[in-house]
């Protein structure tokens, strides 16, 4: 049992209870801040909470669970663990302090498809400090007004922070403006998640914003992109958790041929893998999730299960449950399409799960 | 207290250095009953001597491990490629269970001792026409003066050919509803009017059997709880069969049979490609790793979870589902790349248990996993039902079925 099982259980309770009712993006974003899940793992000398990755990971399968819109992967999950990855400074710490808050919003411009085996860095920073590449699909970059950007620059990988981009830009920025970031919003099906390309072309870059990594740059890239794919696994399991209470709540009292459906084997067996399945899927998150915590060294192994376990059995679970809501599942009104959208979408971001498989096969047996 | 766990992995991993067999599994392949009987009673007291016979008893007994313990005891069991205790798998899990659960005082002290002495036990619940539908079963005992009459057919007794003793399931009230009516003994094997037939079983093996009972005597000092009780007890039983042995077999799983199977990858073909370097391969054994994974945590997280009495109704037969499934996913995938080859293998140590890496009798095999202890089909309505509070199936009006 862990030692913060009462603040899993509080955190859990607030998220459900939040998260059950109707807002919009900005009362979201506000209610995340209040309730301090931005600042979960900033450093309580710089106004977070100083907690770890695990309690991160409550939020993130109460996010899942209500499909929520909230830019939390972009800020709470790989923000945070980029600018913590780098030399302390005041920009930095200015900027884990906002994160905290809620005051800034970040996006780390890490290709969807980078699997930590070989991270790579998209962009490039020349010796007079000036940054060209290309990022697409950087998850939370639609809403960010500060990125960070890994950079391959003369002395080896590092961090360069963009800031200052205005939030309510035209969609999309114009891409014919010299000496700016472009950042053109990429529209995906799933509307409970944003994305945009983020672009840079000879931009010149203040040294303050040049960041250094602590450690090895390249098994840290490697690290969060880690913590990226438990993140969106976690986020994976709370969907399929939600359908699964949400499909047996139905089969309950769905009644055909003069009985409950659910009391069909054909329904109830169903029914019975989706829970083997994420029980089992619980199982790898809880290994993953502690070894992302604790930075262990091995995490790669356990992050790869995590993520093609739970991808797959997410998109499953929720196609089980429109099947066995019938027709009714098949509308837009009964909301299961959002799910079964982020479920697929969640699959496939950082690392599918043949990409995890194969990883993990060259890990064990290289 | 618990023991440094990596000493005493370093000291079974010595242990098992000097005692198990180099030569077991060539020597044990073919054998006599007898040559087997004999060479599993030995290994089983070789084991008694260190302590690592029953390490899942209460340490009163001679057990006391606890569940991190007895995983890496049982992982360095099966990275030596130890035999398993299959003549004494009975006894130590389904009979010393029942016996802690249900048995008095002087019922546990006359047999639990005598199991660490090499009592042999097996288990008389199924019926030919009570498989799945096991409170069907139609086996009576009928009270006589100082005991009980018993008449009627068992099937699929496992090692009943050399068992000293039976975990009976019999009706002792045909009037009463049939969950009601059923009680629990302890049969002494030696007693008159027991016909035991072995059945030949599709590996060719035939450790299972069928039993005939006619006029058994019981004395009435061998049920287990009280008459018309025994549904209760064997609940407890079974549940022993579905949880708490998969701690073992899940390790198994992971320190014996997946090595095994990526060792098999890495033998070249006829052509000289390795399976393991084909990326489809590779592929699919990784996703027998994460399951083998998932499923050794989710073991040790029941096993732990039912010492303090806080498993969820349908854990159990979560894990036995789920073990006895992948069981057969992973075997089937080790005859799949074993190839024809795989076929020139005809035997297997009884020994060995269920992967032995003669992957194509190995699969063949799976299905004493899929199919006894409640069948796969029993086991996704327990979850369906206990698990997720589904509704029950209607059952049949009475004259319809």
């Amino acid at each position: 049992m862990s030692e913060f099982a009462d603040l899993h259980d509080d955190l859990r309770g607030v998220a459900r209870e939040l998260l059950g009712k109707d807002a919009d993006a900005g009362t979201r974003w506000r209610q995340a801040a209040d309730a301090g899940w931005l600042g979960l793992e900033v450093p309580e000398l710089l106004d977070g909470s100083g907690v770890t990755f695990a309690e991160t990971a409550v939020v993130l399968e109460e996010l899942g669970r209500a499909t929520a819109a909230v830019p939390f992967l972009g800020s709470a999950v790989l923000g945070v663990a980029a600018a913590q990855a780098v030399e302390p400074g005041a920009g930095r710490d200015g900027l884990l302090r906002a994160l905290a808050t809620g005051e800034a919003r970040v996006a780390v411009a890490l290709a969807p498809h980078a699997d930590a085996a070989s991270p790579v860095a998209p962009f490039r920073l020349d010796a007079g400090g000036r940054l060209s590449g290309r990022a697409d699909l950087v998850v939370d970059a639609d809403t960010a007004d500060h990125l960070l950007v890994l950079a391959e620059a003369s002395e080896g990988l590092v961090l360069v922070h963009l800031p200052s981009l205005p939030a309510d830009r035209p969609d999309p920025v114009d891409p014919g403006v010299p000496n700016e970031v472009r950042v053109v919003v990429e529209p995906v099906l799933d509307a409970s998640r944003g994305f945009a390309s983020v672009a840079a072309d000879d931009l010149a870059v203040p040294g303050d914003d040049v960041w250094r990594f602590t450690g090895d740059p390249l098994a840290t890239a490697g690290a969060v992109l880690d913590r990226a794919a438990v993140a969106v696994a976690v986020d994976a399991y709370g969907i399929a958790a939600a359908m699964l209470d949400a499909t047996v709540a139905y089969v309950g009292v769905r009644r055909q041929f003069d009985r409950a459906i659910g009391s069909f084997q054909a329904v109830k067996h169903q029914c019975a893998d989706g829970l083997v399945h994420l029980r089992l899927g619980r199982e790898l998150l809880q290994e993953a999730t502690a070894a992302v915590a604790a930075g262990d060294a091995d995490a790669g192994k356990a992050a790869s299960r995590a993520k093609s376990y739970l991808g797959d059995t997410a998109v499953e679970v929720v196609g089980t449950a429109m099947q066995l809501h019938g027709g009714i599942g098949y509308t837009w009104e009964s909301g299961i399409h959002r799910f079964l959208k982020r479920a697929l979408l969640d699959r496939s971001l950082f690392g599918s799960p043949d990409a995890h498989r194969r990883r993990l096969a060259d890990l064990l047996w290289p | 207290m618990t023991r440094d766990l990596e000493a005493l992995r370093a000291e079974v991993r010595s242990w098992c250095e000097e005692h198990v067999p180099a030569d077991w599994r060539e020597r044990q392949t073919g054998v006599s009953e007898d040559e087997y009987v004999e060479f599993q009673q030995s290994w089983f007291q070789e084991l008694r001597q260190v302590g690592w016979a029953v390490p899942h008893w209460p340490a009163e007994w001679g057990g006391g491990m606890s569940v991190p313990e007895q995983a890496v005891l049982y992982q360095e069991l099966a990275r030596a490629d130890a035999p398993r205790l299959v003549l004494a798998f009975v006894g130590i899990h389904h009979a010393a269970s029942t016996l802690l659960h249900a048995g008095t005082e002087e019922q546990r002290r006359r047999h639990l001792p005598a199991i660490l002495d090499g009592e042999i036990w097996c288990q008389g619940f199924s019926e030919p026409d009570a498989g799945s539908d096991l409170a069907a079963l139609s086996t009576s005992a009928v009270r006589t003066g100082d005991g009980y009459l018993v008449n009627g057919q068992k099937v699929w007794a496992s090692g009943a050919l050399h068992a000293d003793w039976c975990l009976l399931l019999a009706r002792t009230d045909p009037s009463a509803p049939k969950r009601k009516g059923i009680s629990y003994f302890l049969m002494d094997m030696r007693t008159p009017g027991i016909d035991i037939r072995p059945v030949q079983q599709a590996t060719g093996h035939s450790h299972f059997c069928e039993m005939f009972l006619d006029d058994v005597l019981v004395p009435a000092e061998n049920l287990i709880g009280a008459e018309g009780e025994g549904w209760q007890v064997a609940q407890a039983t079974l549940g022993a069969e579905r949880g708490m042995t998969m701690l073992e077999l899940a390790e198994r799983l992971g320190f014996a049979a997946l090595p095994w199977l990526v060792d098999l990858c890495r033998q070249p073909d006829w052509r000289g490609h390795r399976p393991i370097d084909d990326p489809a391969v590779r592929e699919r054994l990784a996703g027998l790793e994460i399951e083998v994974a998932g499923l050794r945590s989710m073991c040790r997280r029941f096993v732990e979870e039912s010492e303090r009495g806080a498993e969820g109704p349908a854990d159990a037969s979560i894990v036995k589902l789920h073990y006895s499934e992948l069981l057969q996913r992973l075997t089937g995938f080790g005859a799949e790349v074993a190839g024809v080859a795989g076929h020139q293998v005809l035997d297997k140590p009884i020994s060995s248990g269920w992967e032995s890496g003669a992957w194509v009798l190995d699969f063949i095999s799976s299905w004493e996993w899929t199919i006894p202890g409640g069948a796969s089909e029993i086991q996704r309505t327990i979850i369906g039902e206990r698990g997720l509070g589904l509704p029950r199936e209607p059952l049949p009006a009475k004259g319809t079925a």
